[in-house]
Parts: structure tokens; C-alpha cells; sequence
């Protein structure tokens, strides 16, 4: 997502930081090939001007997977050319980058359910089922239903 | 921070005051004082004062062929760091801003690197000057205290200017403010030792001009 | 949904679950925790693979008691802090802590917010943080602000006695700010010079980047600890390096490429507002990585120079537009008398060179018996 009104003088300048990133990446890949520790690059902490992280996303292309995720505004998870290396993108307010990294990983965290959302899913599919089934009973319970994502 | 403040502050302003104040007094208690005229009729071939004044600030820029080529070094590398110390002073921005803050006039500047590498030779320079003096047995006998002194305050504004630029060692505005100071120590120390030749030469020229020219040497 | 005023009414949930709990009723899922967690990382300048601790820490936490004191201020601080419009990441901080007490944004006034202050002092004793925005006023025993008939000192003093930790928002509340600047009339004092014996966290900046505030306070949440501080009790994430270090004008000041005035030429290519005034050699802050508005700009991109508004005393750096290398004050006001005392001790001594040389010539005349005859000088 392109940042607006940024001086005009760094837009369409590349600087050589989307090799840089990339050599990382690699590093980072064959790593997780060899041994299977998985590992990260902040983009956001990074001197990459709009021509970079353009240069960036082409060069490392998409692969097969794409995810939109919506919570506390909308992330983006797309697997790059290369299995393994995934582009997560953070956005906050007004759809601007809050924080983005390149998750060397086999899948990246956000993307899994964490323990705790799965009991309490669990949880809430046995009440909600409870509730299908005994339509006229009075549903037991104290929780809010709502689910109050943004 | 805290340090920066009061070397842009009051520092600098009481090293100004004394500047002025003491080349002032220099100026005015020289001039006052008595002189011994001579009243002697001049040569035939006596040129008048100011002409006379003149070229011999101009003639001793140069040494007497007779003496060049044992002064060569210390003339060489005299002219190499008074040249370099006024291209750092008055050729590089944030000085020529100090400039024009004060007197409201400016003019161009040359580039920061370019600065950087004469500020390089010229500490290089300075330091040749003191090894030349310190090796020197005649000269080593003869230095005195503001002949070490006026060495150092000319000699540190350009090494904490050098350090500021490159940002090595502590925090920036520290840095800052140590060579600020070093400019106050050197503004303040300028009038009393013998850097006040910065006013002087011209004076003691024209006055040895003018007495030798009264007795018709042809300078 | 995560909403200020919510937070503002207090826990909505019974104060012994975590977070994690308390939040999963209310659609705040593990995932999301995660979310705010790699932004946090991010914005802290940890690895990324901090965010699961973060996540972790943040789940795990009781919900945070925060007493939200302000005193000398504008204001600017909380109105960073918060944000109108969509609710997102940036904004979920307000749902891990309770705003158990806030001048601006609580619904509660009078009386009744007073009680709501004591209440969460008593009820999260040694567990709560007190933000505090705005400096306090020393002079006439503290006089110049009162709030609920009580001097700002009082209120301070007392509100931090059980206090876990104290941060200091804003540069009035840490360095004493615009009410401590010359001639400072309300004896304006940092709260880091009043509270000496618990930890004060100083998040400078007129007014400080907001996920300055909100990042330290999620690391707090996360890690229980303080983060790591410089020599002037900033966190080192966000005030360890200056602008001038991070700035993208830089090059320019190497070069020796320098704007003119405001919206020049020069200006526009890009080039270092030194001679502008840009105060960023000197200013340790995040605006030039994390920027403003959520990364769309920080003042020197939008082309005025760096104020310096994090460090201590910087109203009084001499002018917002005079540029570092000049005098702060106006040397050249005492031209004039120093010259004249110059020229005063000049004289004075001449003429008492002279005056004594005459003794001593007409002495030595006399001694001579010669015809006093001066030497005409």
C-alpha cells in the first residue's frame, strides 16, 4: 500500500535495500530448510523507500496461498514465489501499514488458531449447537454472542 | 543539552564581549602610547608613508631569496594552515550562518566533505608547526608560555570541529558544545597572547615600512 | 470493539482474569493479540520473533490499572494518544488497560471522579501505573494549579504512593516543558524532580509520538518490567537515536546542499533545512522512522526543521528558526559597551605609562640639573 504525500525526491528511488532484504531472506530460507528454525525480517524498521518495497514484493512474486485477514483492521498473508518466505502485512487505521515482515516460516502464526481461540470456540459451537437443537428451551449462558470484530 | 545551552549562550557571549573589549584596549593603549618620532630629514628617495606601509606588508609575505631555503618548510606550511583555517571559518555554512546571525550578512559556502578534508590537513599542518618547535633546540629555547598557549586554542577549534562533523566518541550536542567552547577559550585568550597578530602584523609592517623608507631603503 | 470511552468506564470484567480472557468475550481474539503484538515489536525496534512473548505477556496480564493525572498541560498529549474514527490496532491498547481516571475522557466529574481515583488507588494498590501529562507548579506553595481544592503537588504526591511506576508524558510532565520555560513564574518542575523513589519513565515530545506512549505501555503490560532508558529516563526504542541520524535529508547536510528559506527550490528537492533552524543533530526522538499519523509524515518531510520539542528546555533554545551553529542570545547587544571599556582601560593605562615615563624623565633632568626640557611626544 503506497504511503501518500511523501516528498517526491524518495519515491521512485531505489536504493539497493530490496537485494539487501532479499540476501536475508535467503539466508533465512536455508536455514529453515536445513534445520528448521524459522525466523523474520521487520520491513518496517527498514530504510525502504516506496520504490524499494515495490522492488521488493516483484522480485519475491507470489506463490500459492493468499489470506485477507480482518482484525482490528485488515492484515494481508500471501506465501511468496518462495514456499516458505511469507509477506505479512499489518494495516491500521485508514488501511495504512501499521507493521509488515517477511515470516521465513512453514506457516506464519497469525495465520493459526491459537490454543486459547480453539476452547473457546469449542465452547461456543456447543452452546450455539445447544441452542439450534432445544429451540424453545431458554439458552443457558452468560455470554455475549456478538462477535464485535471491526 | 544543558551544556550546548550555555556554550551558545552566555559562553559565547561573554568570549565576544572580551574580544572585543580586549583587542579594543590592545589597539587603543598601543596607539596612546609614546612613540620616538623621527624628525631626521629624509632620503631623497623617500616614498610617501602609506605607500611605503604597504608594500611592506606585501613584501613580507615572501622571505629574501638569501633566507628561502631554510625557512622553506615552516613558510610552506605556515601559509597551508593559515589558508586552511579561513576556508573552515568562512567558507563553510554553519560558520557563515554563525556570520550572518550576528553581522546580517552571508555569502557562499563551499561543500561540507571538501571542508572536512582541509580541516584534515590543516590539523595536520598545526601539528607539524609544534613538532618544528618543539625539535628546534633555538626555537626550544626561546618558546615561552603563549607561544604553546595560542598553539592549543588555534589547534582545538579545528580538532573538535573535526570530531563534531564525524560524531565520534559522545553525543552530538556535546560535541557541539566542546567546540563552541574551544572557539569562546580561544576568543577570550586572542587579544592578550600573540595571536593578537591577526590585528598586529599589519601595524608593526607598516611601521617598520615606514621608518626603513624615511632612511631610503629601496623595499 | 475496542472504544476509549469503554475503557474509560472501567474493567468490564472481574479484576483477577487476564486479558486474554476478558477480551475473547468481547471478539478480541488470540490472533489479534497477536497482530498488536508484531506492531509492537516493530514499533519497539525488537525482533520480530519477539511478538509471540509479547502476545504471551500481553494475554497473560491482569488488566491494567492506569490513574491519569494532568496537570500544566495542553491537553495535546491525551489528544495524541487518542484518535477519532475507525477503531484499530493502534487503538487496542485502550482495551488492555483500564482508564481508571482521566480529566478529558472520563464521564465521571466532581465528586465522583475523585472517589473513582481513590477507589482504583485502593483497589490495584502497588499495581498501577500513574501517567502523568503536565508539569507542576512549585512556586507560593503550588498555588497555580489546583485540582478538587488541592494543589497539583498534593495530588501527585499522593496518587503515586502505591503507584508500581510513574511515566512522564509529554515534556512539560518530563523536563517541565512550556510552564518551565523562561521565566518560568509557577516554579514549573519535571515529575521526575518531585518522585524520587519509584521508577519514572519520561516520554518526551510536544506532544510525544503516540506509539511512543502506547508502545511502553504495552511493554510494561507484556514483560512487567521497565524498558530500557537513557541518561534522561526515555525508553532507548523510540529516543536512543536522533533525527539528524535517521533524517533522509541527511546526504544533502553532507553535501553541503542546504534549503534557503521555507518551500525554496531547494527545499523541495529535498534538501537539509539546517539553515532554517532544523534542530535535529541535537534531538533524540522516532519521528523520522515512525513518523506521525501513522507514518505519513513528521515535520521535517512536510519541510520545516526539527524543534527539538523532546529535549529538556527546548523554548529556550534561542529560536525555533535560528539555526544551531548561532549564538542563542544577542552577543553583539554589548558591542558597544565592551568597546568603550576597551578603549576606557586603553586610554586610562597609556596615559598612565606616559604620565609616569614624564616623572621619571623630568626626575632624572632634575638630577642631571639640566633645563627641564620634556621630550615632546
Amino acid at each position: 500500500m503506497p504511503r501518500d504525500d511523501r516528498a517526491t525526491c524518495l519515491d521512485a528511488t531505489t536504493t539497493g535495500m530490496a537485494l539487501s532484504v532479499m540476501a536475508e531472506v535467503c539466508r533465512l530460507l536455508e536455514a529453515l530448510a536445513a534445520s528448521g528454525q524459522p525466523g523474520a525480517v521487520d520491513l518496517r524498521s527498514l530504510p525502504l523507500t516506496d520504490a524499494d518495497r515495490q522492488q521488493l514484493e516483484d522480485l519475491l512474486g507470489r506463490g500459492e496461498v493468499r489470506a485477507d485477514l480482518e482484525l482490528a483492521g485488515r492484515s494481508e498473508v500471501w506465501e511468496t514465489a518462495y514456499p516458505g518466505a511469507w509477506w505479512v502485512r499489518h494495516l491500521g487505521a485508514d488501511d495504512r501499514i501499521a507493521s509488515e515482515e517477511i515470516a521465513v516460516c512453514p506457516v506464519p502464526e497469525i495465520l493459526q488458531a491459537h490454543p486459547d481461540d480453539i476452547r473457546a470456540g469449542a465452547r461456543r459451537l456447543s452452546q450455539d449447537l445447544a441452542a439450534l437443537q432445544a429451540p424453545a428451551a431458554p439458552v443457558p449462558g452468560d455470554t455475549n454472542q456478538e462477535t464485535t470484530h471491526v | 543539552m544543558e551544556l550546548l545551552e550555555f556554550a551558545r549562550g552566555p559562553a559565547l557571549t561573554f568570549a565576544i564581549v572580551v574580544f572585543i573589549a580586549g583587542v579594543v584596549f590592545r589597539i587603543t593603549s598601543l596607539f596612546l602610547m609614546w612613540r620616538t618620532r623621527d624628525t631626521s630629514t629624509g632620503s631623497a628617495r623617500e616614498r610617501p608613508v602609506f605607500v611605503a606601509a604597504l608594500r611592506e606588508i606585501a613584501r613580507r609575505m615572501w622571505p629574501e631569496s638569501v633566507y628561502k631555503r631554510q625557512t622553506m618548510f615552516q613558510l610552506v606550511n605556515g601559509y597551508v594552515f593559515h589558508i586552511g583555517l579561513a576556508i573552515i571559518v568562512f567558507l563553510l555554512l554553519p560558520h557563515i550562518l554563525f556570520f550572518k546571525d550576528l553581522f546580517g550578512i552571508s555569502w557562499p559556502h563551499l561543500p561540507n566533505n571538501l571542508i572536512y578534508a582541509v580541516s584534515v590537513i590543516t590539523a595536520v599542518s598545526l601539528i607539524a608547526a609544534l613538532l618544528m618547535r618543539m625539535s628546534n633546540p633555538a626555537q626550544r629555547i626561546i618558546s615561552t608560555f603563549d607561544d604553546y598557549f595560542s598553539w592549543f586554542v588555534t589547534f582545538l577549534p579545528v580538532i573538535t570541529g573535526l570530531i563534531a562533523t564525524s560524531h565520534l566518541g559522545a553525543r552530538y550536542e556535546t560535541l557541539l558544545a566542546l567546540h563552541i567552547l574551544s572557539v569562546a577559550l580561544l576568543l577570550v585568550w586572542l587579544p592578550f597572547g600573540k595571536l593578537m597578530h591577526w590585528f598586529l602584523v599589519f601595524v608593526t609592517r607598516s611601521q617598520t615600512g615606514a621608518h626603513l623608507n624615511h632612511r631610503g631603503a629601496q623595499l | 470493539m475496542s472504544d476509549k470511552n469503554a475503557a474509560a468506564r472501567g474493567p468490564v470484567a472481574p479484576a483477577n482474569t487476564t486479558l486474554g480472557e476478558a477480551l475473547s468475550d468481547r471478539g478480541v481474539s488470540r490472533r489479534t493479540f497477536l497482530k498488536f503484538a508484531s506492531y509492537t515489536a516493530s514499533i519497539l525496534a525488537l525482533p520480530p520473533t519477539a511478538a509471540t512473548a509479547i502476545a504471551q505477556g500481553l494475554a497473560n496480564a491482569r488488566r491494567q490499572s492506569v490513574i491519569w493525572l494532568s496537570f500544566q498541560e495542553c491537553t495535546g498529549c491525551t489528544e495524541s494518544i487518542t484518535r477519532a474514527g475507525t477503531p484499530s490496532i493502534e487503538d487496542l491498547i485502550f482495551d488492555f488497560i483500564s482508564l481508571d481516571y482521566h480529566h478529558t475522557l472520563q464521564n465521571a466529574s466532581g465528586h465522583a471522579a475523585e472517589e473513582a481515583r481513590h477507589t482504583a488507588m485502593r483497589e490495584n494498590a502497588g499495581e498501577y501505573i500513574v501517567v502523568v501529562d503536565g508539569s507542576v507548579p512549585l512556586k507560593d506553595d503550588g498555588i497555580y494549579s489546583t485540582i478538587a481544592g488541592i494543589s497539583n503537588l498534593q495530588m501527585l504526591e499522593e496518587t503515586v504512593r502505591d503507584a508500581f511506576a510513574v511515566i512522564s508524558v509529554g515534556s512539560c510532565a518530563a523536563f517541565g516543558g512550556i510552564p518551565g520555560a523562561y521565566p518560568n513564574p509557577t516554579g514549573a518542575v519535571p515529575i521526575s524532580e518531585i518522585i524520587t523513589d519509584k521508577p519514572v519513565i519520561n516520554i518526551s515530545g510536544c506532544p510525544p509520538i503516540p506509539e511512543a506512549m502506547t508502545g511502553t505501555i504495552a511493554y510494561l503490560l507484556s514483560f512487567a518490567a521497565l524498558p530500557e532508558l537513557d541518561h534522561l529516563g526515555r525508553p532507548k526504542a523510540f529516543f536512543g537515536e536522533a533525527i539528524h541520524d535517521r533524517c533522509y535529508r541527511r546526504p544533502f547536510y553532507e553535501r553541503g546542499m542546504f534549503a534557503k528559506s521555507f518551500d525554496d527550490e531547494g527545499a523541495r528537492q529535498g534538501w537539509c533545512l539546517y539553515e532554517v533552524g532544523c534542530k535535529g543533530p541535537v534531538t533524540y526522538n522516532a519521528c523520522a522512522t515512525l513518523k506521525w499519523n501513522n507514518g505519513v509524515s513528521f515535520p521535517i518531510q512536510s519541510g520545516h526543521g526539527c524543534l527539538g520539542c523532546s529535549e529538556p528546555g527546548f523554548w529556550d533554545m534561542g529560536g525555533f528558526y535560528k539555526p544551531l551553529s548561532t549564538a542563542k542570545n544577542d552577543p553583539l547587544k554589548w558591542a558597544g559597551g565592551a568597546a568603550v571599556a576597551g578603549a576606557a582601560v586603553g586610554a586610562t593605562s597609556a596615559f598612565a605609562a606616559r604620565s609616569l615615563r614624564n616623572k621619571s624623565l623630568k626626575a632624572a633632568a632634575a638630577a642631571a640639573n639640566a633645563p627641564a626640557t620634556e621630550e615632546k611626544e
